[in-house]
């Protein structure tokens, strides 16, 4: 196993798709750290400090956000790849055991997942600081918001990179598979969480992106997280239980259904 | 270098409402090329694939050394193959591409430059695989056939894209890997492109056998006939099927006297003063016999049970089915390369049943 990881890592970054997706993930994380800034005043733009523990879950949030959105898509990079390319017919003739093959590239997402989510911080890290010191603000008060949901990030990005490891296993075309990902997590999701809030008063927590919430302590998913809709999310552990039955559930599906399919 | 053998017994494979392997039966003997032949669409590249288990059989096994591909313990280093030339992401350069098969396989890295300098890829190592031409790619998936040193080449197609040089290569490549003892198994929809490879054809069409044994079996079965244009047709074949001959009339006024040399038939119209207003010799080639039996033989009836003699090819009689399976040692058993007809029933150019089709 430890020789089919090394192989899978390293054809992932022999690739451009998963620096594609991390320089986006980057991208989009610093612009969302801007934003925060930008509407730090209770949404009227204006630049400065965030001045109340919300304004700070806003700010280091929204760098997560992006990070959380991008995550499945690295997944789906990952196997549909292989796919698009036909390069699975190679990594099967080297090692035939699908299961093996499969339970590597899992393995392999959870790395770069793991990778995304500290390139995340790190981005977080070197622009907030600066931003809030410049404005007078408290860097330990970011410390103290960040640290605690750290491990509950590292978590949601490798388990998020899983899950959509799982929708690209399942979906096979790459283009489908990153549009799936994508609408699940920025249309999809959002509506059934409002839809179930308004008629039926039922917080649907159980979902990715609100399993990720509740690993992240409630700081990524924009608005959602910041408690306009859903204020009760899963408790972190039950939240990624849920992610890990996404992630697994869908790879295992994806497994029995069509990975082990004739390759053709 | 003692490599196992390649052993595929009643193979069949159903897509849906299309049958592409219909109970297919041969073997393969360590230390020979042998040409996996048929037109497109014969059902190789399935058979092919179900060897490697990239596609399950519907019924039947396809083994190496009496091995299901998936259970060998190290199938990199045991089986190499090549079966297509798109098999590549586009942007990953050649050396990164071996890297991660030898990553995969446990193989030591210096085997990706010998490999890269056994197929003439050293100075484009380098390059981006997008960059290559079908040749080179052709080229690469042979470096990663070879990467682990097998015992056993499955090769789809692999001259495909070469240039006359690159074939030419290719050809003292695979004579060369059989005579370390390697088991190569080799397709083609071209048999005189291949017949100068190759020691032993599978030829199958529709999914089903047609002929199993060594290629010089095919050879003599190649003959010639004279075309005579003559106003006394049926005089004529009556004078050489007297001769021995086998008349066959083409056209009005036309007849075709099989396995008649210009030096036997010449005296024969002299003799008995036969009007002729031209003749010519007509040799059928290895590729014509080739096209007769995958497809003379390959319509629908013929499936369905052994052909009556009358439908058979001219050429096709004497050849014999060899959709047998192995003796006792075994399937696949490994053993030194044999001699040509060393299979039963495979060497005798004597008169033998017809193509065997199971029905």
């Amino acid at each position: 196993m430890t020789r089919l990881l090394r192989a899978e890592l390293y054809k992932i970054r022999t690739t451009p798709g998963p620096w594609v997706c991390l320089a986006v993930t980057l991208l989009l994380t610093a612009l969302g750290i801007v934003l925060s800034f930008l509407v730090a005043d209770r949404g009227t733009v204006h630049f400065g400090a965030p001045t109340t523990t919300h304004d700070l879950r806003n700010l280091v949030g929204a760098g997560f956000t992006a990070g959380t959105v991008m995550a499945p898509v690295l997944g789906v990079l990952v196997i549909t790849t292989e796919y698009r390319h036909k390069v699975l017919t190679t990594t099967l003739l080297v090692n035939p055991r699908r299961s093996q093959v499969l339970t590597a590239k899992v393995l392999a997402s959870i790395v770069w997942g793991l990778l995304l989510c500290l390139g995340s911080l790190a981005l977080v890290a070197a622009m907030g600081v600066p931003l809030l010191v410049s404005q007078g603000g408290s860097v330990s008060h970011l410390l103290d918001q960040v640290g605690p949901v750290v491990p509950g990030l590292l978590g949601a990005y490798a388990l998020l990179c899983v899950y959509g490891l799982g929708i690209g296993v399942l979906v096979r075309n790459q283009i489908a598979g990153v549009i799936l990902s994508l609408g699940i997590s920025l249309v999809l999701e959002p509506i059934v969480v409002a839809l179930f809030s308004a008629l039926v008063h039922w917080d649907v927590n159980w979902l990715p992106s609100r399993a990720t919430q509740a690993i992240a302590g409630g700081l990524t998913g924009g608005r959602a997280g910041a408690g306009v809709i859903g204020t009760a999310l899963l408790s972190w552990w039950l939240g990624a239980l849920a992610l890990i039955a996404w992630g697994l559930g869908l790879a295992l599906v994806g497994y029995f259904t069509t990975f082990r399919r004739d390759v053709s | 270098m003692a490599a196992p053998g390649v052993d595929v017994r009643s193979l069949t494979k159903r897509f849906r409402r299309v049958t592409a392997v219909r109970d297919l039966s041969f073997t393969v003997q360590p230390g020979r090329v042998t040409g996996f032949l048929g037109p497109n669409g014969a059902g190789k590249t399935t058979t092919l694939r179900i060897l490697l288990d990239l596609v399950s059989a519907t019924s039947g096994s396809a083994t190496i050394g009496g091995v299901r591909y998936r259970d060998l313990p190290q199938p990199a280093r045991q089986v190499g193959a090549v079966l297509e030339a798109t098999s590549f992401h586009p942007s990953r350069r050649a050396r990164a591409h071996l890297t991660m098969m030898a990553l995969a396989a446990g193989i030591e890295q210096s085997r990706v430059d010998q490999v890269l300098a056994v197929v003439g890829l050293t100075e484009d190592a380098h390059r981006k695989v997008g960059g290559y031409s079908l040749g080179m790619r052709q080229r690469l998936q042979l470096a990663g056939a070879l990467l682990g040193d097998p015992g056993v080449l499955v090769l789809d197609e692999p001259s495909n894209g070469l240039d006359p040089q690159g074939i030419a290569w290719l050809r003292e490549l695979l004579r060369y890997l059989a005579r370390e003892g390697r088991t190569i198994l080799v397709s083609s929809h071209l048999l005189a492109e291949m017949a100068q490879t190759i020691d032993d054809v599978v030829i199958v069409s529709q999914g089903t056998l047609r002929v199993q044994g060594p290629l010089s079996l095919l050879t003599a079965q190649t003959h010639s006939s004279m075309r005579v244009r003559t106003p006394e047709a049926q005089r004529l074949a009556g004078i050489v099927a007297q001769a021995g001959f086998t008349p066959r009339p083409e056209a009005p006024g036309v007849v075709l006297v099989d396995g008649a040399s210009p030096e036997q038939l010449g005296p024969l119209l002299a003799a008995h003063q036969v009007v002729v207003y031209e003749v010519t010799q007509r040799t059928q080639d290895l590729e014509s016999l080739f096209l007769q039996l995958t497809t003379t033989l390959g319509a629908p009836a013929a499936a369905q049970g052994p052909p009556p003699a009358a439908a058979r090819p001219p050429g096709a009689p004497g050849i014999p089915a060899a959709a047998r399976p192995p003796g006792p040692g075994g399937p696949g058993a490994p053993g030194p390369p044999g001699p040509p007809g060393a299979t039963a029933g495979m060497g005798s150019p004597a008169p033998s049943p017809p193509p065997e089709v199971r029905p």
